[in-house]
């Protein structure tokens, strides 16, 4: 096989793999976007009624904020949780660093819906907390019970480990020489995190935050099974659209205007990074 | 980006090899083996196994049942599941009619697939356990299976029920629970909860709305009597209005009958509107000694009630001959009265074929075998008659 066939090949399967499976699915739901339904029908009339509904309507606008809200609060969290255990692993992890980073991984081994529901017999009225605390006479955490909270508890759950994952091979990357330097002229341990470790590992940081804060926004699951009665978010009022209620055409507006928000969200992430001060190559260590 | 290359290791000049032209044929190439691939696959596959596909909901699923078919007929049940009817309904008009032989509806469902040309008609002769419905499920009385123009009947009922109100009545009392009114009292902050699904929401709060209103007797947008599934732009308002007071008295709309069931056994709420499933399963488990508390159930508020009735259909890409033959083999063989009576056992549902003769007088009472009349008071699950309107109603609810 030539070079060239072999390039071909090996370009052009993820090449079809993204036009099959990202790029038409997007055109088809844009072009959706544009049309209306009426009682389960498709209307092919070309129109952009869906747009100013999801932007003016009060209904989706509060979703698409307490998405935002609650999006980020979780990815901050993840992420700082994410540092606090990947340095943890990566400094005193010693020969079973790579175990203990897997460890983390142990959770992806059942589907989501079961890590849910498991969560959500955790946290409800008669799971383990509440019903611990009702039988020792206290009453029972009314925050944890079919809330925001408790759904902002299920997509941490849900995203920290990505978030480890991610940080602790951003620092396996990290030349720990350089915090040895900084030490040997007379940096503290802390100081060398804030001058080395971190700054240098910002790409790794960012890529946490934003493989949290994306999936979080268009999450159904949880806020379905955790959030109650006020925990709707903006996934699943989509998610609605494409189910029971029928109207696909909002439903297509609400997908696009997501996939142009979460779009935003990366290129303001990537607007924050300096790669020459992070000291990102792109071509791994040398 | 040739020095790129070279820094990561790719071997010289392969950037300088490629064009698009060699892009383009190796994609094209892929793409026709992937088809042609597919094509063999399938093809391959029917002919190994012969198929009868489900759209339908899990819980009638009888594995042991479906095995025995499978091994009678040498055919493999390929089961898809759904939710609600309309989730059902949109597969079904978006090409389902060729994926799916067997399809399940409640209500007024059937006779809207049928007008939509999603389902075809069924042979009553060649299912002889139809001879055991209750006589409100005959076709001369059950005529919303039955499509007045041709004759033609179009479906098979199999279970019914209402969507009364289980409660605990150490909690609240039945006077008060024989209302929708208790659904949305204050009194009751915190311990109430109600379905996710939006169609039966709207639809019983439509039913209190025009009772307060006293808006049934006027002429009705569609022409028709009653139907609260068929609500004008006022009442909808008032729906909205009822639904966001009711959201501050909900602990949480449960998505499924496993977490009510739990929230009911354990004092969590005390009122909840439900299929009577739940209540079923409780009183299963209150007479074990498993859970306490004085379950109860509304057949019918006072204000009026919503009822259903699961039937099985056939979809109109299944022509006639063998496959049709199969699928009403499957109706036949599910509405036996055994299986029907595992059915009942299992989903906590009453069924539309007598199991009197095979049920003892506490199951007789527990399945309402003796109260099928009073299907006939009930209003029918329905289409909305606006999804739209229905939607904004709900989103704005959900946001409130």
């Amino acid at each position: 096989m030539t070079h060239k066939t072999k390039a071909v090949l090996l370009l052009g399967i993820p090449t079809a793999y993204l036009v099959l499976l990202f790029i038409l699915p997007i055109i088809s739901l844009i072009v959706l976007s544009f049309w209306k339904t009426e009682s389960y029908h498709l209307v092919y009339e070309w129109n952009i009624q869906n747009y100013v509904t999801v932007l003016t309507e009060g209904a989706y606008l509060t979703f698409l904020i307490r998405s935002i809200v609650v999006s980020v609060i979780v990815s901050v969290l993840a992420t700082a949780i994410g540092w606090i255990a990947a340095y943890a692993i990566w400094t005193y992890g010693g020969r079973f660093r790579l175990l203990l980073a897997l460890a983390f991984a142990v959770p992806f081994f059942t589907g989501e819906v079961l890590r849910v529901i498991a969560l959500q017999g955790l946290l409800g009225p008669v799971g383990l907390i509440n019903g611990t605390l009702m039988k020792w006479g206290f009453a029972p955490v009314r925050a944890l019970m079919y809330s925001n909270v408790a759904s902002g508890i299920g997509l941490f759950y849900l995203y920290l480990p990505i978030a480890v994952t991610v940080i602790y091979l951003s620092l396996l990357n990290l030349d720990r020489r350089l915090i040895d330097a900084a030490k040997i002229f007379g940096a503290g341990g802390f100081r060398s995190f804030i001058e080395i470790t971190f700054p240098l590992n910002l790409v790794g940081t960012l890529i946490a935050f934003a493989l949290c804060f994306i999936p979080c926004m268009s999450a159904t699951l949880s806020p379905r099974f955790l959030g109650g009665p006020n925990g709707t978010l903006y996934g699943m009022a989509m998610a609605q659209q494409f189910g029971e209620s029928g109207t696909w055409a909002l439903g297509a507006a609400m997908g696009v205007i997501l996939f142009l928000f979460s779009l935003l969200a990366v290129v303001l992430i990537a607007s924050c990074l300096d790669l020459r001060r992070t000291g990102f190559t792109g071509f791994g260590r040398n | 980006m040739t020095d790129k290359l070279e820094k990561s290791g790719h071997p010289q000049g392969v950037s300088a090899t490629i064009d698009r032209r060699g892009v383009l044929k190796g994609m094209g190439a892929i793409g026709a083996a992937s088809v042609a691939a597919s094509t063999f696959r399938i093809n391959y596959a029917r002919a190994q196994t012969r198929k009868l596909r489900a759209l339908m909901w899990e819980p009638y699923l009888l594995p042991e049942v479906v095995k025995e078919f499978e091994a009678k007929h040498n055919v493999e049940f390929a089961p898809t599941f759904f939710d609600g009817n309309s989730e059902a309904y949109n597969k079904l008009r978006v090409g389902g009619t060729k994926d799916f032989d067997l399809v399940q509806a409640d209500g007024f469902w059937p006779r809207l697939y049928f007008q939509e040309g999603l389902i075809r008609g069924v042979d009553y002769s060649k299912m002889p356990s139809t001879e055991n419905f209750f006589p409100i499920f005959k076709p001369d009385r059950f005529d919303i299976l039955v499509d007045k123009a041709s004759g033609t009947k179009f479906g098979v009922p199999f279970c019914w029920g209402s969507y009364g109100i289980t409660y605990n009545a150490d909690g609240i009392s039945p006077e008060k629970a024989s209302s929708i009114e208790c659904l949305f009292d204050p009194e009751f902050a915190g311990r109430l909860s109600a379905n996710a699904r939006f169609e039966e929401n709207i639809a019983l709060a439509g039913v209190l709305v025009t009772y307060r209103l006293g808006t049934r007797d006027k002429p009705r947008p569609d022409g028709k009597p009653f139907n609260p599934y068929v609500l004008t732009d006022e009442e909808l308002a008032e729906v909205e209005k009822l639904l966001i007071e009711q959201k501050k008295l909900l602990l949480t709309r449960y998505q499924d009958n496993g977490t009510l069931f739990q929230l009911l056994a354990s004092g969590a709420i005390v009122a909840a509107p439900e299929f009577a499933q739940v209540y079923r399963q409780l009183l299963a488990k209150v007479a074990e000694g498993e859970v306490t508390g004085d379950i109860r159930h509304t057949l019918i508020p006072k204000e009026g009630g919503l009822g259903w009735v699961d039937t099985f259909l056939v979809s109109s890409g299944v022509a006639d001959g063998d496959q049709f033959d199969l699928a009403q083999d499957f109706i036949n063989t599910m509405i036996s009265l055994d299986n029907m009576k595992v059915i009942g056992d299992r989903t906590g549902c009453s069924t539309t074929i007598d199991l009197r003769s095979v049920s003892t007088p506490e199951q007789q009472k527990f399945f309402l075998m003796d109260r099928t009349e009073e299907l006939a008071d009930m209003f029918m699950f329905d289409q909305p008659s606006s999804p739209e309107k229905w939607e904004r109603v709900w989103s704005n609810m959900q946001a409130a």
